[in-house]
């Protein structure tokens, strides 16, 4: 299945091209920490997880389509 | 003393006199510092139903024991007053130099009062202080001002001043220091101007006395370790795109504020965000005093219509003067907020309420005759043109400079002003955000995200994450973060780095690097819950002197759209704010009747009786 990412900041630099949105070929039935593999973001960088603008954790289950945002952290606002 | 200094400098404009006198070693210990030294004396010594802009309300500038150490990010001061937008407390929180040099002068605190006749200028120089004619100033621009009373004074001399904003009463005037560093809600800089006070310049005579210096570096270096191993390979976000990267948080939840609060999510949020931002204009990170994090930052627009320098965006700018009014012109955006500090300006007041001027505008509520102009969303150079009328007091501006609820009662629409207690949001919209409607409502100066931050743990994974959508479970949360908000602000510190590294990371946030720090600076020897304490001393004698003003329970809302009108779109859609859920089971854990006022017994608890 495929899912659409946007890696922002410092997560961009795993995105598979130099830009970091993209689209990613999972199998079906993918979770989030699949994903996460699947980019090699090591388990050092933090990295926040929205599946279609919730917050989803490293079990939750990705459904072909889902759109997937990552970035890091922050410290304010 | 050590960690505080002691002294309390007191200047009395009326009579020109400047005086000293000594730090009470139980208020210092009870109060932290800097919030906590505000709300301290304002309640002493200034009447909660007196005219903001009377010679009776006074400004208290105030350090933290941590402010001008070694401590990572101990930059921080607070200006505490009767806030002239609101009627309520404000207690306004800047950075940079100034506080640091404060506290080397030898002084925790000045304490302005009365009204100077003429305009002056404060000079501290160490241990002296003295009035200064600052008649030749009147009318300048805070960067002209500071570099003249640098001239004046001394060349390393830091500085805290007004702009013209602040001279004509603008009721959302900012106090600037360090050139671009602000003071900035509830119109501190307004009170200053109705005081016929330009500015502060500083000169420090020493170093911040510790108590244990062994201890204190030992504390000091191994919370900077731990900041350098987290960011080694990894570079702060904050500090390689500054705030304005929240964006990406705020926007994918469906929360960034637009054109109004009317939705959740900007179409043309990537134009405004922080990495367009490093893209387009960055020139430098700019660190404040002791700070590893250096989100600050050094902005240039090369060329075209808005071309000029300075400093800015901030994220809050960004949501303010850009997605809230619709602007996706960065270079438009940054130039208005550029004009906002030179002329001494709160950015969130201002963008918030040209917004409701364009709401009222789109709605056909006000007609370009009024305003001088039309004011459809997105309307750039409109916006820049409005801040520099508002400053002035210039025909539409001069409606503008009393702020969005003043401006929305006029045309007949006191709800369209998205604020709490008269003060504008910051770019957080509490309908898919439930604990900052909670923080929002219970804020004592209003609504302000920096009373108690939900975006943290709500949006932002920090120390880690809660559904933003769920309300049940917030108010026990609000209330711990707003008792933390205050002991970061107590004791000097700011709290980008304090949320992280000085406190412990979970959601009940124990201030145990804070508490280290703290006692090797002062030698009192806290414990983590004697400083927790202190926080919840200071939450709620501030709830004390809101109540004082005139305030109760009924203020403690929010307009409408946000707790009636569905959220149209986005990850937020069909949400609508549940204030009235939380507010209950918030007042009960706080220790407060259903009415909102601490009960006697809580009182007692934190020696406010």
């Amino acid at each position: 299945m495929k899912v659409q990412v946007r890696a922002f900041a410092n997560l961009r630099g795993f995105a598979p091209s130099g830009d970091g949105e993209f689209e990613l070929t999972l199998a079906e039935g993918a979770t989030v920490a699949d994903l996460i593999a699947a980019l090699r973001i090591p388990a050092a960088v933090e990295a926040v997880v929205l599946v279609n603008g919730r917050r989803a954790d490293r079990p939750t289950a990705l459904a072909a389509g889902d759109a997937v945002t990552l970035f890091p952290p922050m410290e304010g606002g | 003393m050590h960690g505080w200094c002691g002294t309390i400098l007191r200047v009395d404009l009326t009579r020109g006199r400047v005086t000293t006198e000594k730090l009470d070693p139980r208020v210092a210990r009870a109060y932290i510092g800097a919030r906590g030294f505000g709300i301290y004396y304002l309640r002493k010594e200034v009447d909660p139903r007196c005219d903001p802009f009377g010679p009776e309300n006074k400004i208290i500038m105030a350090a933290g024991p941590l402010t001008g150490t070694a401590a990572p990010t101990g930059a921080r001061y607070v200006v505490t007053t009767k806030s002239p937008l609101t009627g309520a407390i404000t207690c306004s929180n800047s950075g940079g130099n100034f506080p640091a040099e404060l506290k080397k002068s030898g002084h925790d605190a000045i304490i302005i009062e009365g009204r100077s006749e003429k305009p002056v200028y404060l000079w501290v120089n160490g241990g002296r202080a003295e009035l200064r004619p600052a008649e030749h100033l009147w009318g300048r621009s805070t960067h002209q001002t500071e570099e003249a009373l640098r001239r004046e004074t001394d060349e390393k001399a830091k500085t805290a001043v007004i702009g013209p904003a602040g001279e004509n009463r603008v009721l959302f005037a900012a106090i600037m220091n360090d050139r671009d560093r602000a003071a900035g809600r509830a119109g501190v800089g307004a009170v200053m101007g109705a005081k016929n006070l330009k500015g502060v310049a500083v000169r420090g005579a020493g170093e911040v006395a510790l108590a244990d210096p062994a201890a204190f570096k030992a504390a000091n270096t191994r919370y900077r370790e731990a900041f350098k191993a987290k960011t080694k390979d990894n570079p702060p976000p904050l500090r390689t795109h500054g705030t304005a990267i929240t964006v990406v948080g705020t926007q994918a939840h469906g929360v960034f504020p637009t054109r109004n609060f009317q939705q959740g999510t900007f179409e043309g949020w990537e134009a405004i965000y922080g990495e367009t931002l490093t893209r387009r204009f960055l020139v430098r990170a700019k660190p404040c005093f002791s700070c590893p994090i250096a989100c600050g930052r050094v902005t240039r627009i090369p060329e075209g219509p808005f071309a000029g320098e300075g400093e800015g965006p901030e994220y809050e700018t960004v949501y303010a003067l850009g997605s809230n009014c619709g602007v996706d012109d960065l270079a438009a955006l940054t130039k208005a907020n550029y004009e906002c500090n030179e002329l001494g300006l709160d950015t969130i007041s201002m963008g918030s309420t040209v917004a409701c001027a364009m709401e009222l505008y789109e709605k056909g509520l006000l007609t370009a005759s009024e305003a001088g102009m039309p004011l459809r969303w997105g309307d750039g150079a409109a916006l820049v043109r409005l801040v520099g009328m508002t400053a002035r007091r210039e025909g539409f501006g001069d409606i503008l400079a009393e702020g969005s609820l003043r401006l929305a009662a006029r045309f007949g629409r006191p709800e369209l002003a998205m604020v709490a207690k008269g003060l504008d949001f910051a770019g957080y919209d509490p309908r898919g955000e439930q604990g900052m409607g909670l923080a929002y409502a219970t804020s004592p100066i209003g609504g302000s995200h920096m009373r108690g931050d939900p975006a943290y743990f709500e949006l932002l994974g920090v120390p880690t994450s809660v559904d933003p959508h769920t309300w049940s479970d917030k108010p026990p949360l609000v209330a711990k973060w707003q008792d933390l908000f205050c002991v970061i602000d107590a004791a000097g510190l700011c709290v980008f780095f304090s949320v992280r590294y000085l406190v412990e990371q979970n959601l009940m946030v124990k201030p145990v690097g804070i508490t280290e720090l703290l006692n090797g600076a002062t030698g009192a020897g806290y414990t983590p819950e004697e400083i927790e304490r202190a926080g919840e001393r200071i939450f709620n004698a501030e709830r004390l002197y809101l109540l004082a003003a005139g305030f109760s329970r009924r203020d403690d809302c929010l307009p409408p759209r946000i707790t009636a009108e569905p959220m149209p779109s986005g990850p937020a859609q069909g949400l609508v704010c549940r204030l009235e859920e939380m507010l209950a089971p918030y007042y009960a854990l706080r220790g407060w009747s259903p009415e909102g006022v601490p009960s006697e017994a809580k009182l007692r608890e934190l020696g406010l009786l």
